[in-house]
Order: structure tokens, then C-alpha cells, then sequence
């Protein structure tokens, strides 16, 4: 009996995936193509110098000697949640660079392999943004329970899922760079600044 | 009319051949260029073998068996491409071992409830078929996850051999099960099914190798270190306002 709901789960689970692909192919025929060279403006900027302030070791330090046990749980999840948004920023602009990769490669009459370098620079941010924010996630639910439970240190965060993110996101721009060098000069500059 | 039948996912196959090597494909899918390879090749050797029982028995057997393994090596080398970028993550490499190792266990704990009709060598094709078929599934239904968590677009390779084998297999794993429920009396209805299975998974194949896939140009060397020094740039002012 249990091989057969096993069985039947992994089945439907199969015919779920189809019609996942369907309406996704569907999706695509409907919906009009994005074009190239807007895709800076869907792009939200990442602020490079918070990024690396609060992934800071040193920074954390200097907070725990100059604050108090509960004023420096409270700094740490301000951190946290600036952290947070920042790894939303990351997430959301590898998408938009895969859906405006699409778009440009949709011009040629050719796809584009999945071993490309802006694919597996995407691949490797969103891995990292996915696990950096299911621990955040987490961490944030953590209650303060009056400082009996240590608020972890964000610079723990800079690899998460075996990922160096803030260097998996600065291959990524070069990538990004490498990939939209059709654009016109003014256009790949803002690119380069709205990442 | 069944030698009709046998013959349309042959055709198919031979037209996905000449559409992979027109693209180069197969350089890029050598295991799944070995399998289509294979198929076309052990079509003809079944048909050709068919009014002769030895012959055709030897081929049979010999033949599932390969079909399973180059199965499995297509599928090994799809998770290879999808997670190329993510080889410095230890356990990313055993995500295809976990797989087979599931599908084995699954397909084991199936013969040990409804045994296979043959003993020894040939039950172990039988277990290593049903492996594999578990196994494609399983490829297939977590890359259609990967594809919606992390919004990639779905017209690739990689998805469209895995939608074919997930499909192929689904049906099979469905027929396999409702045989051992039924008995022989389904046969004829088994095959009819399988051969459409096989012919609609040949023609997503198609579907998807019709569109060459390409690596990125290279960019131009000169054009390419503006870029990035305009990038260095950038980074530059960014660091001297931290």
C-alpha cells in the first residue's frame, strides 16, 4: 500500500510538472516579449558599501564593545532586516536578467545553454539568496526571549549554501556586463549602476 | 499494422538525429546523442530480428538493458549542466547517486511486492528499467522545481530531455504497474500505449532540439576590457564613499 501512494504521488507530482510547463509555455506565447533595453529600469540598486559593512566582521565587533546585551539585539536585527532587503534586491535582479536574457537571445532564433556564464552566475545567486533568506527568515522569527537566545552574527552570512555571495554577485555583473554588451554605452552604464 | 507502429518512433528518432547533428547538439549531449543513437539502432535490430525467437529474445533483453543505461547517463549528464555552476558545493554532486540510489530502492521494494516474471540476469534488467524510469521522474519533477523557484526560462535542453523521459516514464511506471494488477490480457493495450508514449517524448525532443542552442558570443576583446573597466570603475567609487 505505501509503494502505491509513493507510486501515485510521484506520478502525479510528474503530471503536475507537465502542467507547469504548459502554462508556462502558454504564459510565453501571450505575454510580449521584454525588451532589452529596459531592463535597467526594472533593476534595483544594491548599495555595495552597506552590503560589505554589514557582512563586516570588525563591524559586529565594535558593536558588541560599544552596546549594551539588549540595544545590540535590537542593532543586530536592524542589520538584519537591512540584510534582508538587500538579498531581495540581489534575488530580484538576477531575475530580471534572466528574463531580459531571454529576451535578447529570443531575437536571434537561438537559445541559450544553461552552462552559459550569466546562467550559472544566476544560478549561483539565487542558490545564495534563497538560503541566506530561509536563515533569515528563521532567525527573525527567533524571539528575543530576553536575550536568552544569542542573535546570530550576520557575518556568518556572507557564504550560505557553500556560496560566497557577495563574489557570487560580483561575477554576476561582470557576466551581466559580458552578456548586454549590445546595449548602447549609456544604457550598459546605467546597467551597471542599477545592479 | 504493429510493424507500422514500430516504425514511427524510429522515424522520429532518425529526425531528431539529423536535427542534432545539424546543430552540433551533439557535442554538448554526447549521452543523450548515444542514446538516440542506440534507439534507432536497436529498433532496427528488434525489427529485423522479430520473426526469429533466439534472435529476437537476446536483442530484447540486450537492448532494455542498454536503453536503461544510457537512460541514466542522460539524465546524469543533465543534472551535470543544470548544476555546473554550483560544482564547488560539495553535496550538489551527490544529488544524482541520491537519486539512483532512491530509484533502486523504489523499484526493489516494487519486485519484492509483485516479482517479475523472469528470474536472475533478466530481473535485474527488469529492476534497473523500473530504476531508471523512477529515477527519470524524479530528474524531471525537480527540474521543473528548480525552474520555478529560481524563474528560469523553461525552452532549454535540459528541460526538454527531461520532459521527454519524464513523460515516457510516467506512462510506463503507470502501464508496468496496471500490468502486474492485471495480468497478460493488457499486453496489446501496453504496447499501443508505449509506442505513442515513445513517439510524443521523441516529438518534444524535436520540439525542443528545432531551436539551436548556442553559448553566448564572445564578446569582442577590446569592447570587453572597456566594460570592465567602467565596471572597476564603479566599484572604485563605491568603495572610496564606504
Amino acid at each position: 500500500m505505501y509503494l502505491s501512494i509513493a507510486i501515485w504521488l510521484i506520478v502525479a507530482s510528474s503530471a503536475l510538472a507537465f502542467i507547469y510547463i504548459l502554462r508556462r509555455a502558454y504564459a510565453r506565447a501571450r505575454d510580449p516579449k521584454p525588451n532589452p533595453n529596459d531592463a535597467v529600469h526594472y533593476l534595483y540598486p544594491v548599495d555595495w558599501a552597506l552590503l560589505e559593512s554589514l557582512l563586516d566582521p570588525a563591524a559586529d565587533f565594535a558593536l558588541r564593545w560599544s552596546l549594551d546585551s539588549c540595544a545590540l539585539r535590537a542593532e543586530r536585527r536592524r542589520r538584519m532586516r537591512l540584510y534582508r532587503e538587500l538579498v531581495r534586491r540581489m534575488a530580484h535582479n538576477s531575475s530580471v536578467l534572466a528574463d531580459f536574457d531571454d529576451a535578447l537571445f529570443a531575437d536571434s532564433h537561438f537559445t541559450h545553454g544553461p552552462d552559459s556564464k550569466l546562467r550559472q552566475a544566476i544560478i549561483k545567486v539565487r542558490f545564495y539568496c534563497a538560503g541566506v533568506r530561509l536563515k533569515l527568515g528563521v532567525w527573525l522569527l527567533l524571539p528575543d526571549a530576553f536575550g536568552l537566545v544569542p542573535t546570530p552574527d550576520l557575518a556568518s552570512l556572507r557564504k550560505a549554501v557553500e556560496v560566497d555571495g557577495p563574489k557570487a554577485y560580483d561575477e554576476l555583473r561582470v557576466a551581466a556586463v559580458e552578456a548586454f554588451a549590445r546595449l548602447r554605452p549609456n544604457e550598459l552604464e546605467a546597467l551597471t549602476r542599477g545592479l | 499494422m504493429s510493424s507500422l507502429l514500430w516504425l514511427i518512433p524510429t522515424g522520429l528518432l532518425a529526425v531528431l538525429l539529423g536535427l542534432m547533428l545539424r546543430s552540433s547538439a551533439h557535442r554538448a549531449w554526447p549521452w543523450f546523442f548515444s542514446y538516440v543513437t542506440f534507439g534507432i539502432s536497436a529498433d532496427v535490430a528488434r525489427f529485423a530480428a522479430h520473426n526469429h525467437p533466439h534472435p529476437y529474445y537476446f536483442i530484447y533483453w540486450l537492448t532494455d538493458a542498454g536503453y536503461a543505461i544510457l537512460g541514466a547517463l542522460a539524465m546524469y549528464e543533465i543534472l551535470r549542466k543544470v548544476l555546473r555552476g554550483l560544482a564547488d558545493i560539495w553535496w550538489t554532486h551527490l544529488i544524482f547517486p541520491a537519486l539512483v540510489a532512491t530509484g533502486v530502492g523504489l523499484s526493489l521494494w516494487r519486485a519484492q511486492l509483485a516479482p517479475p516474471r523472469v528470474q536472475g540476469l533478466l530481473a535485474c534488467v527488469v529492476v534497473g528499467e523500473i530504476a531508471v524510469r523512477f529515477v527519470q521522474i524524479l530528474v524531471f519533477v525537480g527540474l521543473v522545481g528548480f525552474i520555478a523557484l529560481f524563474g528560469f526560462r523553461w525552452r532549454q535542453y535540459p528541460l526538454g530531455i527531461a520532459a521527454g523521459f519524464g513523460l515516457y516514464s510516467t506512462v510506463a511506471l503507470l502501464i508496468t504497474t496496471k500490468l502486474s494488477d492485471i495480468g497478460t490480457r493488457f499486453t496489446f493495450l501496453w504496447s499501443l500505449i508505449s509506442v505513442v508514449a515513445y513517439s510524443v517524448t521523441v516529438l518534444i525532443w524535436i520540439g525542443f532540439f528545432s531551436v539551436p542552442e548556442k553559448e553566448q558570443p564572445p564578446l569582442d576583446a577590446k569592447v570587453a576590457k572597456h566594460y570592465i573597466a567602467l565596471l572597476e570603475r564603479y566599484l572604485n567609487v563605491l568603495r572610496r564613499t564606504r
